[in-house]
């Protein structure tokens, strides 16, 4: 029996039975409606984690800090945060940049306002690397010296230390005037005999980072041998001496950007096998993750029990269609169909039932998600998930991944009947009525 | 004449309970290529028993059948479908038409699982319908035929693919008299036309008549066997 006649006979058969067949393709295509609109809930959680996640800072950055150690332990054994350490971090496959972060606190100065923020060291030739975005003027370059590129969230943090009433505050980062003082009570009055005098460094400003970036919005860059210089004047100020039991040229924080987020956690745990301490907002992405895993699990456990009635329906359909077609199976057998011409027959009957309940299945879903995501908006707000947050997406794999699964369970819930059809005696299905 | 079946101490039992019933019991029979034989006997008489297990539907308890030198009772179902496949064309008393299928369809059935392309089958379909003088028929469903039309459908399909035998088990059985000599003269004149060997089970002597040799069975043995020296519509011969 050649394929096409196959197929012919199959849908033939399946056509004759009108109602039924569609009967038993919609309790497929409900089947896999709801396991694909399960499914495609747990993928629009998991996406939206990742949003919300990506807006806390870079996914691609780990952040790598000193460890504590026992100050007893032999300066050879200690593993430093340095210049050397920067370097062979450099040398770790799929890591695209590495930066020293040297982090101290400033006030900005712009007329009568005055902002607290954190001053950032960082290697200007690499906040390309690591995601900086401008909006206004440029990024930093090797050679500046004094100059800032502003978090975009810094202009909301400026206040008047002398106004009486709160008064909306203009500033212009890009054109102000400004100046920086590492004074940490600057605008305050500190009583105390010997005070010490900060100096006040006018600053020009290259560029404004965008505000999307919670991590970048709030802090002010500058080269790191710029911050590095103003950290010692502070202290020369401060009358502070560097303590003896710290190990000089150590930075606080190195940041290292990895090529692809699925490295990250690979170059992270080299890191750690270095004997340092390194996060990264994939740890919690992770976590994050692998909540939306469990209720996608759970969500798609409660699909599939549906789509399990579906196959039941199936089996059943061909079962009766066994029954009523008894003896047309035991002709066709006594003039000359073979078993595997009997089986692939009904086999095919069951896989196309499956397939169109795939195929109708996918398009509903589509349908769904697209109302649920319609509506999502204030759904999204509810969870915290923002307004644009997609609650339902339908990845293209899943979309041929459910058509090929229906077929699949088609062909499992046809395989009984198919195999009952096929052994009937072909003498006995002559004789039945 | 060359034997083109052979059938060896054939023994056919059932079991029904703890009762055996013995349907078949030693039967010898040899029958030659281009021979009519009539198998003849009362209801119970093992003759339809004896047909099938020729036909290879149904494995005898014991004994041998060869069919143009083959084993049919060792072969494996799969086998014994593609040697019915290839050699055996069936015509059932009750017709047994595929009720959704046309006449053109029914014919045809059989090719299909054969594999012979669409239009060629039709083609075939459509001339022997012709033969059994259903061209006017083409496209009616069995319940839109009458019982001598539906069988006439059923001989189409039988002979469609020119096979070496021909079984029909009471193909009269339903018909009236009148139709059943339509349908006798039909059957024989195709078959001894393609030079066919046709077996044919029936209970009733006039049936009987067409046949070169009458086989008459009685309680699952042959009683004996009577050769016709003058054949029913063996005028066209």
């Amino acid at each position: 029996m050649t394929s096409i006649d196959l197929i012919r006979m199959g849908i033939k058969n399946l056509w004759r039975r009108k109602l039924r067949t569609f009967l038993t393709v919609l309790g497929v295509i409900i089947g896999t409606t709801s396991i694909i609109v399960m499914l495609s809930l747990g993928f629009g959680l998991s996406q939206s984690f990742e949003n919300q996640i990506a807006q806390w800072g870079s996914l691609t950055t780990i952040n790598v800090y000193p460890k504590w150690q026992d100050p007893s332990m032999p300066a050879g054994q200690k593993v430093n945060l340095d210049d050397k350490a920067v370097s062979a971090f450099k040398l770790i496959p799929n890591v695209s940049a590495v930066s020293p972060i040297v982090e101290t606190y400033g006030a900005i100065i712009n007329g009568r306002y005055v902002a607290q923020v954190p001053i950032r060291g960082i290697d200007p030739d690499v906040m390309e690397e690591f995601g900086f975005e401008i909006v206004e003027g440029r990024l930093l370059e090797s050679s500046d010296e004094l100059t800032v590129v502003f978090g975009g969230g810094i202009k909301q943090n400026f206040y008047d230390p002398n106004a009486r009433i709160w008064r909306e505050v203009k500033v212009d980062l890009m054109k102000d005037r400004m100046s920086l003082t590492l004074n940490p009570n600057y605008g305050y009055d500190v009583p105390g005999p010997n005070t010490p005098t900060y100096k006040e460094y006018k600053i020009k400003t290259a560029g404004v980072l965008n505000e999307e970036n919670w991590d970048t919005s709030y802090a002010a860059y500058m080269p790191l041998h710029e911050v590095q210089k103003l950290i010692k004047e502070k202290e020369k100020a401060e009358n502070i001496k560097p303590q003896p039991g710290q190990a000089k040229d150590q930075y606080q924080q190195i940041n290292i950007k990895v090529n692809k987020i699925d490295n990250v956690q690979e170059v992270q745990q080299t890191i750690k096998d270095m004997g340092h301490e390194a996060y990264s907002l994939n740890d919690q992405l992770e976590s994050m993750k692998n909540t939306a895993k469990i209720i996608q699990a759970v969500l798609g456990g409660i699909g599939a029990v549906s789509l399990l009635v579906a196959a039941i329906g199936i089996t059943n359909t061909m079962v009766m269609s066994i029954y009523e077609r008894t003896k047309e199976i035991g002709v066709m057998k006594v003039i000359g169909a073979s078993l595997k011409d009997i089986r692939s027959l009904f086999l095919f009957e069951s896989a196309l039932i499956g397939l169109l309940g795939g195929i109708l299945g996918v398009a509903f879903s589509f349908l769904i998600s697209f109302i649920v995501n319609k509506f999502s908006g204030s759904f999204g707000n509810y969870f915290g998930l923002g307004p644009e947050a997609k609650l339902s997406i339908i990845p293209i794999w899943l979309v041929f991944a459910a058509m090929a699964f229906s077929a699949l369970i088609g062909i499992l819930s046809g395989y009984y009947p198919a195999r009952r059809a096929m052994n009937l005696s072909a003498l006995d299905a002559i004789r039945s009525e | 004449m060359e034997d083109l079946i052979v059938l060896k101490n054939l023994r056919k039992v059932y079991k029904m309970g703890d009762e055996k019933i013995v349907a078949l019991n030693d039967i010898n029979l040899n029958i030659a290529r281009r021979e009519f034989i009539c198998l003849i006997g009362t209801s119970g008489s093992g003759k339809s028993t004896l047909l099938n297990m020729m036909a290879g539907l149904e494995k005898p308890t014991k004994g041998e059948i060869i069919i143009n030198n083959l084993h049919i009772e060792k072969m494996s179902e799969k086998d014994v479908t593609k040697f019915r496949q290839l050699n055996i064309g069936f015509v059932f008393q009750s017709y047994n038409l595929i009720s959704t299928l046309s006449a053109m369809e029914n014919v045809s059935l059989g090719l299909t699982f054969k594999g012979v392309p669409k239009s060629k089958r039709d083609k075939m379909a459509k001339k022997m319908l012709e033969n059994v003088g259903l061209g006017n028929r083409l496209h009616h469903k069995p319940q839109e035929l009458s019982g001598g039309q539906q069988q006439r459908v059923s001989i189409a399909r039988a002979f469609v693919d020119n096979p070496k035998i021909v079984f029909a088990d009471e193909p009269t059985g339903n018909l009236d008299t009148k139709t059943s000599f339509e349908v006798m003269d039909l059957i024989t004149g195709m078959a001894r036309e393609n030079s066919q060997t046709l077996i044919i089970v029936t209970h009733d002597t006039e049936i009987a008549d067409y046949a070169n040799r009458v086989v008459y069975l009685r309680d699952g043995s042959i009683e004996r066997i009577h050769q016709n020296e003058i054949v029913r519509g063996g005028k066209s011969r």
